[in-house]
């Protein structure tokens, strides 16, 4: 490992505040978190020598000192101040049942009461009541021996969502975990690091959505993970929101498992952070499993979004779609690389992926890569991906029947990103997003005709 | 009020059906694209009322003057001026053509994914009520009006949930033009190359939607290369483009002349203005 790789941020201090915080931990689980720990220890914060993050470098969060967030972070009432500050990035019109962790610490007065027939409680205290059921999965889809960012989330998590819908269960209402991050005390950057365990039983339905958020110049890395796991013939349609300060750092690992038949349809929408690195794992693991992924991204100033996806077709008869969108102004830059990963035996594999990036500036900037491997004859994978401008073509015609340009450079971009959120099935949510973007894509073109 | 079509031919006095104020003035217009002159002096003038053909072979900048017209930024004006109601047309920006009353059906309409038929027609309807201080139509007023002219054009509604252009024939990208065109209700309609990629039968709605839009309020110039649509929509004048000017001008017989004799009998023909 290069020098460039040894954190700034104090490992020993690290190891100590985990260690104490965590010193009622169940031995299987403290015996997970040393390991974590050495690992993270050996391979340190990834740089951009290695292939998986050439184009993104973690050198200012590795060279920034934070602070490990604590429950004196977010105790009342200054809890409930947060809350109330951030109250506009939570989706709730759309009466979901709701989780809601400040600074990573769970806020039992903040959140609904838990659904019936299904559990929604916090990780830690499903380690206490279901222990068997933890264990059997946390650390097991979140292949945290890979990569330094999910060593240290697994050494150091604080708390985090635990939700299992039995088998059959079509849950009534969404269910929303929402992780709002301040800046620690005396301004101190926080390391915030959620862990999230979901287990969908065969057949059952839910719709899950994740909001972070983040207060305008919070400083803060938060460091997710999401472990999920679909059943037979599970629906599920998972949508990530991203709406963290401009100074955030947000590096998540979500991995998901897909039984027989299973369905899982993600959205992930990056408007906030200013550097973002999304991981996102699927494993298709069982015939008729299919898998939808998509995403939209929209970054201006100097932000940096990255999406790395990997689709792990496993076993015959599986399928897969991908389509990600960026719109990059200022002098944003953007990320795209996904991995289509077809093994001995998957026959009849149907992946295909595209990723479209609208660049608003000559200052943005788009690398796009797919990466595919292929491992079985009888498959059809494709692949696309387009970067350019605005059409003139386009704007001109919109220009010629007396639509204003800038009003034609909205109206184009809305479209562009409108064909994603389109995708998203869940009504509620889609017009809720509809709408959260067509606000951000007016600033956006407020702030480029403005500067 | 002695209006003429200026241009090439001895100037020719009009009857009293097309004597009306003169809408458009072309005078000497220059255009370039990448440096290379595409129009070299072009000289038209346009009455309310009337329908003018441009005609000439590919490359004689036929859609050159139409885009310019329009306001499309790839060409550089580089001389002369245009006067549309005695104002000038290239100081003004393409969306503000529109709201003058300058509407281009384009040769080839372009696809929008992502944005409805519907949407797009209210947001160019409401624009262009806007430039005139009106107030903005709603969704119900706006849908009566676009019912109507769109029986006009033999179009089914559905048209208006599809994204604009997408996956549209030629014929329907055309007759979508056209839609636009009666809805704007523009003053000076141009028509680049409407006819291209049409069977007889799109050519006939096509030509019937244009030729209900014929009135004293209004002029249209055609853009063509074929005889063929003028036989459907019959121009009081006839111009020969050639090579960035105008070469001869008539009426419509000289159309049917071109059909005949083909381009090439104007060989060696000069502009006599």
């Amino acid at each position: 490992m290069t020098p460039a790789a040894t954190p700034a941020v104090s490992l020993e201090e690290l190891a100590r505040w985990f260690e104490r915080e965590h010193s009622l931990d169940a031995p299987w689980l403290a015996e997970m978190r040393r390991h974590a720990l050495a690992h993270f220890r050996d391979v340190g914060f990834p740089t951009t020598r290695q292939e998986e993050w050439r184009w993104t470098n973690v050198a200012p969060i590795a060279h920034t000192r934070f602070q490990s967030a604590s429950p004196a972070d977010s105790v009342e009432p200054l809890r409930r101040e947060i809350f109330h500050r951030m109250a506009p990035y939570a989706p709730r019109s759309l009466g979901g049942y709701e989780i809601v962790f400040i600074n990573g610490v769970h806020a039992p007065e903040l959140s609904t009461a838990p659904a019936p027939a299904i559990q929604i409680t916090t990780l830690r205290n499903a380690m206490a009541r279901h222990g068997e059921m933890v264990r059997a999965h946390l650390g097991r889809e979140a292949l945290w021996e890979q990569n330094g960012f999910a060593a240290l989330n697994t050494a150091g998590f604080q708390d985090g969502a635990f939700i299992h819908v039995p088998d059959g269960v079509v849950v009534d209402k969404p269910i929303h975990l929402l992780f709002f991050t301040t800046a620690g005390r005396a301004g101190t950057p926080l390391l915030v690091q959620p862990r999230n365990l979901v287990l969908i039983g065969a057949g059952a339905r839910l719709v899950l959505a994740c909001v972070y958020a983040g207060q305008d110049a919070a400083a803060a890395l938060t460091n997710p993970v999401l472990e999920m796991v679909l059943g037979e013939a599970a629906q599920v349609e998972l949508v990530k929101l991203q709406r963290e300060s401009d100074s955030a750092f947000h590096v998540a690992h979500e991995a998901v498992r897909l039984r027989a038949a299973a369905n899982l349809l993600s959205l992930t929408l990056n408007l906030g952070g200013g550097l973002v690195r999304n991981n996102l794992s699927v494993r298709l693991d069982g015939p008729g499993a299919q898998a939808t992924l998509n995403g939209l991204t929209l970054a201006a100033a100097r932000r940096h979004v990255d999406n790395h996806t990997l689709l792990d077709h496993a076993c015959a008869n599986s399928t897969s779609h991908e389509l990600y969108k960026y719109l990059l102004a200022g002098r944003a830059g953007g990320v795209f690389r996904g991995k289509i990963l077809v093994r001995p035996g998957a026959q009849k594999t149907d992946a295909r992926q595209t990723s479209k990036t609208i660049l608003l500036s000559d200052e943005a900037s788009m690398n796009s890569q797919p990466q595919l491997e292929i491992y079985a004859d009888d498959v059809k994978c494709t692949h696309g991906s387009t970067t350019g401008p605005l059409d003139d073509e386009q704007i001109f015609y919109l220009r010629s029947r007396g639509i204003a340009a800038v009003q034609a450079r909205t109206l184009l971009t809305y479209a562009f990103a409108g064909d994603v959120l389109q995708r998203v099935r869940y009504a509620p949510w889609r017009q809720y997003l509809e709408a959260l973007v067509a606000g951000e894509l007016n600033r956006l073109h407020i702030e480029k005709t403005s500067t | 009020m002695n209006i003429v079509a200026r241009c090439g031919a001895a100037p020719r006095t009009l009857n009293n059906k097309e004597c009306l104020m003169s809408l458009l003035e072309i005078k000497n217009l220059r255009a370039a694209v990448g440096g290379r002159e595409i129009l070299k002096g072009i000289n038209l003038t346009i009455g309310t009322g009337q329908v003018h053909a441009i005609m000439g072979p590919n490359g004689s900048g036929k859609s050159t003057l139409a885009s310019v017209l329009a306001g499309r930024e790839t060409y550089e004006v580089t001389g002369g001026r245009v006067l549309l109601n005695g104002k000038n047309l290239l100081e003004l920006a393409p969306e503000e053509r529109a709201g003058e009353g300058v509407f281009m059906a384009f040769q080839y309409p372009v696809e929008i994914p992502g944005v409805s038929t519907s949407y797009f027609l209210k947001t160019a309807l409401n624009a262009i009520r806007k430039y005139h201080a009106q107030d903005e139509l709603d969704a119900m007023d706006f849908l009566q009006r676009i019912k109507d002219k769109m029986k006009l054009l033999q179009m089914d509604q559905s048209f208006l949930n599809r994204s604009v252009n997408e996956g549209f024939s030629g014929g329907e990208k055309k007759r979508n033009e056209i839609l636009q065109m009666a809805l704007l209700e523009p003053r000076l309609a141009i028509m680049d190359e409407t006819d291209s990629g049409l069977d007889i039968d799109a050519l006939k709605i096509v030509a019937d939607g244009v030729n209900a839009l014929r009135g004293p309020e209004r002029a249209i110039l055609v853009v063509t290369h074929y005889q063929r649509l003028l036989n459907y929509i019959v121009p009081d004048f006839v111009h020969v483009l050639r090579d960035g000017k105008i070469i001869k001008s008539g009426d419509r017989n000289l159309a049917l002349e071109l059909e005949e004799r083909g381009y090439s009998w104007l060989d060696g023909a000069t502009a006599a203005a």
